[in-house]
């Protein structure tokens, strides 16, 4: 999730309230709050929901609200600009959309600087999907001439990217620059890449890689030129949550008019959209019983333009919002101004009736009769491998579920049986005395289709098939198993020294002595038992 | 309390066996067993035992074939008649002789000629060398100095081992003698049924006497401060242990236990609730997919609330696309099992929950493993609110033992509201534990479910180790043994 710093001194400037005040509410506007504070900040962390609030100035936006100082919907105003971008055609196909906009008169701080550059971050990993979906570049517009131009570029232009002091061409930026590395594969196949320039042939950007070097913001920087690019409308509510940043910052937006062959746009459009509520479908939601007034009330704090009107409520949501898809969005903020610790935490009326899964019922009676036996219980990983699971079994693998992307050689398939787990759990265990007899009950997946198993083990120097045989008989007896006993040809097992478990035709189990190959695979240097039952199927 | 061994091994004693060694030649028993009776036989005062350290004497090899043939010595001095030249002794085991023969004063050396002193009378060495041929002897009963000079020699070896002597004392002898045969001691328990049923016993000032025989024995007390062998019980997993804890706080609230497939398709794991195609968590690096396709049911509603919306819905926009749902997964939550059942059981009211293993694709560390426990909660009922859920989570908790909950606002892709119950945990202070929400619309309009749905989760693995105190996750499912033996069943919970 992202991390917003917040600096005490800059919030409290912000917000106009003190350092206690804040931060005995964050929390409960919705945040997680480190558990380290420093001296002078802490990091905040914002849910994916909310990209407005990945910059110190959002949150001092919203906490106003929140805390009752300034409440209802901001209006930024939007002065219109002379500056013209021209969309090619050939920019279609690669990175279609694109808003822009320039922020005016704008005195940048260290901390302002950083803020900005997080919020960028943010809402590329946020909004953006890494980039894919949505790109932000910032530039100090006083280094260029508009008008300016998008469109789809032979990857031979050369140029000088930000952070660098030589010209690269994009192909080359792609195959060295770290943020070509990082992310190139969003331009994969494509035969022209997108670029900004203006009306020198200059490089603003190379989207969604990398700024040029030509429009670096500074310390000194006053005019911003902001351009969001990307494949849907997501872009033009990352560019609302820029300029709107930065225009609480003291900037003043000004539109830029975006040409374009499906028709023209003036950007940015911060109109907030419009949404009708009812006061009663928010109390059957929340479970609090508000006036149509009062909800007005609750989502002002909420930085909503909102009027009552009869029972229901005139909300007007901030063009900024990336969230708001339905009205329960709404409820859940009217919620939250309300106060959740406000809330009547009650029990449902309705009176119901409890039931366990048969399996588990189950469950219960083998335990049972296993600790009866003496033995422990285990719970191992349903993950396992082929080597340990098939190959160090001497079995033939098979049924077995592969994960496509194992993120270690230890974990590439779903286990079909238990008793190789078992004997990972004794390997573990050599260090502890001996006789170690344990247990486990759980699901094994065979053909994608989850099954239900008991394995059992002991390992001693006296281990030997009469044990296993005389436990087997208690688990078929005390678990009501019928099952046909017939040799068995499992290599995990000991030739003449081990049984199958026939139900149905069909082999529910086996049991007997462990095979030395295997033990030795494992590691093991005492004789084992073991047997192994399928109970169940899902 | 006197078995049938008590009273031979007694009665042995009294008979002159003061050995282990002999009385067990004579009751053809293990000497370990005649020793543990005897030291048994004196806790109850009938036997006196001492124990010391005795040396046995035997030959080696070498002072076998002495003891046989006479010393080197000897042979020499009857070879010497009245005189012999050193320059005549060729065998280098002569010369050994000669130094002996000096040293014990037979001959003299004189100018080149072994001459006898005497009659050379038989030496305490050639004796013992003698008497050794019968068999090993104590040292007590052997000369100090011959002895010395024969293990010098390396004729003798020695071993030393502990020697038990019994006397019978006074009571033992009483006892031995009173005519109690081996047969009716065997019948003699601590406390036998027949004592019981004709009260053949007393106690006086705390002491319990049993009558035995037409005599009075005192019980003899046990050391019960002493402890005892380990057992080792066989017991259910201290985990498992928690899990049904939760289970049975479930099941007391009324909710119906369910259970579904461990292998999911992405519809049922994402779609079904509404997380869209292009969301982050469903990357190849946060989940677990297979290489086959799931077959999913009608996706006509699921599809459109995902493009175009519905219900009082904008939608995600995009386009929603069927192979993309068809991947299968290992589900990542219990989620997909709940909606699913949701699907099946539309009709008010419903309260279900699971407790089941989830896969994420972690590295595994001490903190995290890809495969851990989820419980699921959730109740779909007429008029049912968020402050309901609210309550019913109070109540969880604080059934679970967690007396303190508070709610943050929270976030999750399927809830709205949605919110993070924390709980305070003395030493640690509040800690998130779980989240929860209502289903949006956009998750249960297309299967036809009508009325709000409150639902929660948490990682019950998570509990565990704030219960059992552990730092390592791993340790519950790759379990240490002796953890797993003396984990107490009472845990407090």
């Amino acid at each position: 999730m992202p991390v917003v710093r917040i600096y005490y001194d800059d919030m409290e400037r912000l917000i106009g309230a003190s350092r206690d005040t804040i931060m005995g509410r964050l929390a409960m506007m919705g945040a997680d709050i480190g558990k380290r504070a420093e001296e002078e900040y802490v990091d905040v962390e914002f849910f994916p929901d909310r990209p407005d609030l990945y910059s110190a100035e959002g949150v001092a936006r919203a906490m106003q609200g929140f805390l009752g100082l300034k409440t209802g919907l901001v209006e930024y105003e939007v002065r219109q600009g002379p500056i013209v971008l021209q969309v090619e055609e050939s920019v279609k196909s690669v990175r279609p959309i694109i808003g822009c906009a320039v922020v005016r008169g704008l005195s940048f701080t260290s901390e302002a600087i950083e803020s900005l550059m997080g919020l960028q971050e943010d809402l590329h990993w946020g909004l953006g999907r890494n980039r894919r979906k949505v790109a932000i570049g910032v530039h100090d517009i006083s280094r260029v001439t508009p008008p300016f131009r998008y469109f789809g570029e032979d990857p031979a232009r050369k140029f000088v990217p930000l952070d660098y002091a030589e010209e690269m061409s994009m192909h080359e930026i792609l195959e060295k620059h770290p943020k070509g590395k990082g992310y190139g594969h969003i331009l994969k196949g494509c035969e022209r890449y997108p670029l900004i320039v203006d009306a020198n042939d200059q490089v603003l950007s190379f989207p969604p890689i990398i700024n040029g070097e030509l429009t670096s913001v500074t310390e000194e920087t006053e005019d911003l030129f902001i351009d969001v690019t990307g494949m849907d409308g997501m872009v033009h509510k990352a560019l609302n949550i820029v300029v709107t940043s930065l225009a609480e910052r003291g900037g003043q937006i000004e539109s830029v008019l975006v040409k374009r062959s499906e028709g023209d746009l003036v950007s940015p459009n911060l109109r907030p959209s419009s949404w009708t509520v009812s006061a009663a479908e928010a109390n059957s939601l929340i479970g609090f019983d508000l006036s149509s007034q009062e909800l007005a009330e609750c989502l002002r704090r909420m930085r909503f333009g909102a009027v009552a009107n009869g029972s229901e409520v005139e909300v007007l949501v901030p063009a900024y919002r990336a969230d708001i898809m339905h009205s329960w969005d709404i409820f859940e903020d009217a919620a939250k101004a309300y106060g959740f610790d406000r809330l009547d935490a009650r029990l449902p009326g309705t009176v119901t009736v409890g039931r366990a899964h048969p399996s588990e019922l189950r469950k219960g009676e083998i335990r049972e009769v296993m600790a009866g036996l003496g033995y422990l219980e285990t719970m191992p990983f349903t993950l396992t491998n082929e080597k340990v699971h098939f190959q160090w079994m001497r079995r033939q693998g098979a049924g077995a579920v592969h994960v496509m992307h194992p993120i270690s050689e230890l974990h590439t398939i779903l286990r079909t049986s238990l008793l190789s787990s078992l004997l990972e759990i004794f390997a573990m265990n050599q260090h502890h005395p001996l006789p170690q007899r344990i247990f486990a009950v759980g699901d094994v997946v065979i053909e994608k289709k989850t099954r239900m198993h008991l394995a059992a083990a002991s390992i001693h120097s006296g281990a030997d098939f009469s044990e296993i045989r005389s436990a087997l008989d208690v688990v078929l007896r005390e678990l009501a198993i019928a099952a046909e006993i017939v040799p068995s040809l499992d290599g995990a097992l000991l030739p003449g020294r081990g049984g199958d478990l026939i139900a149905s035709g069909r082999k529910i189990g086996c049991f007997g002595e462990l095979h030395p190959l295997v033990l030795k695979s494992f590691g093991l240097e005492q004789p084992a038992v073991g047997l192994e039952i399928e109970w169940g199927v899902l | 309390m006197l078995s049938e061994n008590d009273v031979k091994v007694l009665k042995s004693i009294l008979q002159g066996h003061c050995d282990p060694q002999s009385i067990a030649d004579l009751l053809a028993m293990k000497v370990e067993a005649v020793r543990a009776t005897a030291d048994a036989l004196e806790e109850q005062g009938f036997l006196k035992v001492t124990k010391s350290v005795v040396e046995s004497v035997s030959l080696t090899e070498e002072g076998r074939k002495y003891a046989q043939e006479g010393l080197p010595e000897r042979a020499l001095f009857s070879s010497l008649g009245a005189g012999k030249a050193v320059s005549e002794l060729k065998d280098p085991s002569h010369k050994i002789a000669l130094g002996w023969l000096r040293k014990k004063g037979w001959a003299t050396i004189q100018a080149g000629m072994i001459k006898p002193t005497g009659s050379a009378p038989k030496g305490k060495d050639e004796e013992m060398l003698e008497s050794l041929l019968a068999g090993p002897k104590g040292s007590a009963d052997l000369n100090k100095k011959g002895l010395v000079d024969l293990k010098s020699r390396g004729l003798v070896t020695s071993s030393k081992s502990k020697e038990w002597r019994y006397e019978i004392t006074e009571e033992g002898t009483k006892f031995a003698s009173s005519g109690i045969s081996a047969a009716a001691a065997k019948e003699m328990p601590t406390l036998s049924s027949d004592m019981i049923k004709t009260g053949s016993w007393k106690e006086v000032d705390g002491i319990l006497y049993l009558d035995y025989m037409g005599s009075s024995y005192r019980a003899r007390p046990y050391d019960v401060t002493l402890a005892a062998d380990r057992i080792i019980p066989g017991k259910m997993h201290p985990y498992q242990r928690i899990i049904d804890f939760m289970r049975s706080i479930m099941l007391e609230m009324g909710f119906v236990e369910i259970k579904g497939q461990i292998v999911q398709s992405s519809f049922w794991n994402f779609d079904a609730l509404f997380q869209p195609q292009d969301h982050p968590a469903r990357e190849m690096q946060d989940t677990f997919y297979l290489d086959s396709l799931a077959d999913i049911p009608d996706y006509t509603r699921v599809k459109e609330m995902h493009e175009c919306g519905g219900a009082g819905s904008s939608g995600w926009g995009g386009c929603w696309r069927p192979e993309v749902a068809r991947q299968e997964v290992l589900r990542t939550h219990t989620t997909g099992v709940t909606i699913k059942y949701l699907a099946d059981h539309p009709e008010p009211p419903v309260k279900a929950f699971g407790i089941d293993r989830v896969y994420r694709r972690e590295a595994i560390d001490a903190t995290h493993t890809p495969e851990f426990e989820q419980l699921e909660g959730i109740v779909m009922d007429r008029d049912v609110t968020f402050s309901h859920l609210l309550g019913i989570l109070k109540e969880f908790y604080n059934k679970m033992g967690f007396e303190e909950v508070r709610f943050r606002p929270g976030y999750f892709p399927y809830t709205e509201p949605s919110v993070e119950p924390e709980v305070f945990i003395e030493g640690l202070g509040w800690v998130e534990l779980g989240g929860a929400g209502v289903f949006r619309k956009e998750v249960t309009a297309p299967f036809g479910i009508e009325h709000p749905v409150l639902a929660w989760g948490l990682g019950v693995s998570r509990v565990a180790m704030l219960k059992l105190g552990l730092k390592d996750l791993r340790l519950l499912y790759q379990s240490d043994i002796e953890w797993l033996r003396e984990t107490p069943v009472s845990i407090k919970l």
